[in-house]
């Protein structure tokens, strides 16, 4: 019974939840409602699934937001001076990768701790998003086949569940039938064992980072499409949350271990309760202190884990 | 751990908004109540609607456009009966707009530009304004002599201000622009102006004898440098533009530089926009309020001359 609340306790919890909001909030179960906690959750969720493929691999990415803006950025600023969208949304995803290179190789070759390296890697990407922008948004003017990608819909299911879906079975499946996913999680969990196996983990690291920062720029190229605007901070708040959804996420299904359907779970209450509060009333600052002690639970469960990823075990 | 999630949930639900029955549903969404302007504005919407015995759900979008957009689709699913936005980004929140319109809520916004699936803005006009104060500066240095600038492109507002700085500047060429620094960041905004206009006003030091601010809190981190520095009432005009108790208090104090700014009704026109969605869900046309996209109000060059006493306004 103990291993089943241990191990599900947060799915228990959640849904506990979404019965209590179900049950005092108007509307919450509403298939259109719904629609819409799940589209919101999407854009989150896609930047959270790379977060956990990084930190799977035993890295934090503190990188993410600021590097989805950069992706968005770079894509707009492409659109506004005329380029076709592919080649633009393209170029953005591009620069995503590029971070991610960078991250990896700052983290593996000069033995930089993650924390450290992201943290700069981010703010790097903050001031070439300034320098392209001047801090000015793109509004408008972005092309009705690249809008759609955002704002679109498959049958009633918005695209951007339908993006999620298909990365997260893309990220499932690395994970869980490949052996570079096995190498992953062993990297994560025991460097040295993972090491002595005969894994290349410098590699592995490289690859999670990477990964981590092109999800992001999936983000940010999601949400450009879905707003039909950029910023130079367009998804930098989605650290925090992104943050905060996979240490829930490591609460459940793997206790104490970044696992894939945790960060869905994450993401899901996350969305569902900003949805929920907003239905049942509640003033923009409950969410906030509601957001906070979701972390501050959650980081209690995942400590060790959080501690090795940010300052580094074997590299 | 538990007293005090038991404790944190009995403090939120006791701020849930109880729904008097048939009372009127309000969302107002403010994009950064972290702005004192976005603030004053949102908070007296609030209690001239709560004074409606209206049900009121107040938002944050906290400068987020992704949480912008939710907050507005949460508040379409809750069923709201009105929507205010305060500095809204209606261009970029196109979709939700348009699934508030095809429910038949009223938005009307404030400062926040127009949309063809919003009412109309309530607003100042931005030309008249940057003309008041840039008029005014140019009178007080009798059209001679040489100024700095503060500018920021980054708001509607602010941007036309500046060009309209620049309109009667070209017309007056006694007045030179020594230096000008263009903000770009909004989240540090203030480190950014100071270490601008600092580098600007030592390089200048004693060849200036104006500053334009594009707005108030812009023009107070320059008076707190030229304070520093050992300028004297007088010595320099200062001016800005939003008015506020700080703007007033500063005008009043001997020892601060701060000559002018133009205040802008923040209050007023939260309550404006509140009035005019009573009206209309009373069933008055539209166009009986105002007759365009815009409900213009006044805004109020205050000065030494006419500054209002500590807690007061000028209107």
């Amino acid at each position: 019974m103990n291993e089943i609340l241990g191990r599900y306790g947060t799915v228990l919890a959640a849904l506990a939840l979404f019965t209590l909001l179900a049950l005092l909030a108007p509307n919450f179960t509403a298939p259109m409602n719904l629609l819409n906690v799940v589209k919101q959750a999407s854009y989150l969720a896609i930047l959270a699934i790379g977060f956990t493929l990084a930190l799977l691999a035993g890295e934090l990415d503190l990188s993410v937001g600021q590097v989805a803006t950069l992706a968005s950025v770079v894509c707009a600023a492409l659109v506004f001076a005329g380029q076709p969208w592919p080649l633009a949304a393209l170029a953005g995803f591009l620069a995503s990768l590029v971070c991610g290179v960078v991250n990896g190789v700052a983290v593996t070759r000069f033995k930089i701790p993650s924390l450290i390296a992201t943290l700069a890697v981010g703010v790097i990407a903050t001031g070439i998003a300034f320098l392209i922008t001047g801090g000015i948004a793109y509004v408008g003017r972005f092309p009705a086949g690249f809008v759609a990608l955002g704002r679109g819909t498959l049958g009633p299911v918005p695209l951007p569940v339908v993006w999620l879906v298909l990365l997260l079975a893309a990220a499932w499946f690395l994970v869980e039938r490949t052996r570079t996913g096995a190498a992953l999680s062993a990297t994560g969990e025991a460097p040295e064992a993972a090491r002595l196996a005969g894994i290349d983990i410098a590699r592995i690291k490289l690859l999670g980072l990477v990964l981590s920062a092109g999800c992001a720029g999936l983000c940010g190229l999601v949400l450009t499409a879905a707003l039909a605007s950029s910023s130079p901070t367009i998804a930098n708040e989605f650290l925090m949350r992104g943050i905060a959804a996979v240490l829930l996420g490591m609460t459940t299904i793997e206790p104490g271990r970044p696992n894939l359907a945790g960060t869905l779970l994450g993401t899901l209450v996350i969305a569902g309760l900003g949805n929920g509060l907003t239905l049942l009333g509640f003033p923009y600052y409950v969410q906030d202190i509601a957001l906070g002690l979701i972390m501050l639970v959650s980081v209690g469960f995942s400590a060790r884990f959080l501690t090795e990823a940010a300052f580094g075990g074997a590299r | 751990m538990r007293t005090l999630v038991t404790l944190a949930a009995a403090a939120a639900i006791s701020l849930a908004a109880p729904a008097p029955a048939g009372a009127v549903k309000l969302g107002i969404v403010a994009f950064q109540m972290s702005a004192e302007t976005h603030a004053r504005t949102a908070n007296a919407a609030k209690a001239v609607a709560e004074d409606k015995g209206w049900e009121v759900t107040l938002l944050n979008s906290a400068g987020s456009v992704p949480d912008h957009a939710a907050q507005i689709e949460n508040l379409v699913q809750k069923g709201v009966d009105a929507i205010l936005l305060a500095m809204g980004k209606p261009l970029q929140a196109e979709a939700q707009l348009k699934a508030a319109a095809a429910k038949k809520i009223p938005v009307v916004t404030v400062m926040s530009g127009t949309s063809p699936h919003t009412l109309f803005d309530v607003t100042v006009n931005e030309f008249e304004v940057g003309a008041k104060i840039g008029v005014y500066l140019l009178g007080l240095l009798n059209y001679q002599g040489n100024i700095l600038m503060s500018r920021y492109e980054g708001h509607g507002g602010t941007k036309i201000r500046g060009r309209v700085m620049d309109i009667i500047l070209e017309e007056n060429t006694g007045v030179k622009v020594l230096g000008t620094h263009a903000m770009a960041r909004t989240q540090s905004w203030r480190e950014d102006v100071k270490a601008g206009m600092e580098a600007l006003i030592l390089r200048h030091a004693g060849q200036f004898q104006a500053i334009w601010a594009s707005f108030d809190g812009q023009a107070f981190v320059i008076d707190d440098i030229l304070q520093a520095q050992g300028y004297k009432k007088g010595q320099v005009f200062l001016t800005g533009v939003d008015g506020g108790q700080e703007a007033f208090r500063r005008i009043r104090d001997p020892n601060s530089l701060f000559t002018a700014t133009v205040a802008i009704p923040f209050e007023l026109m939260g309550e404006a926009a509140v009035d005019s969605l009573d009206d209309i869900l009373s069933g008055t046309p539209k166009s009986e309020i105002t007759p365009g996209p815009y409900l213009f109000m006044d805004a109020v060059l205050v000065d030494a001359n006419n500054v209002p006493a500590e807690g007061e306004w000028p209107w």
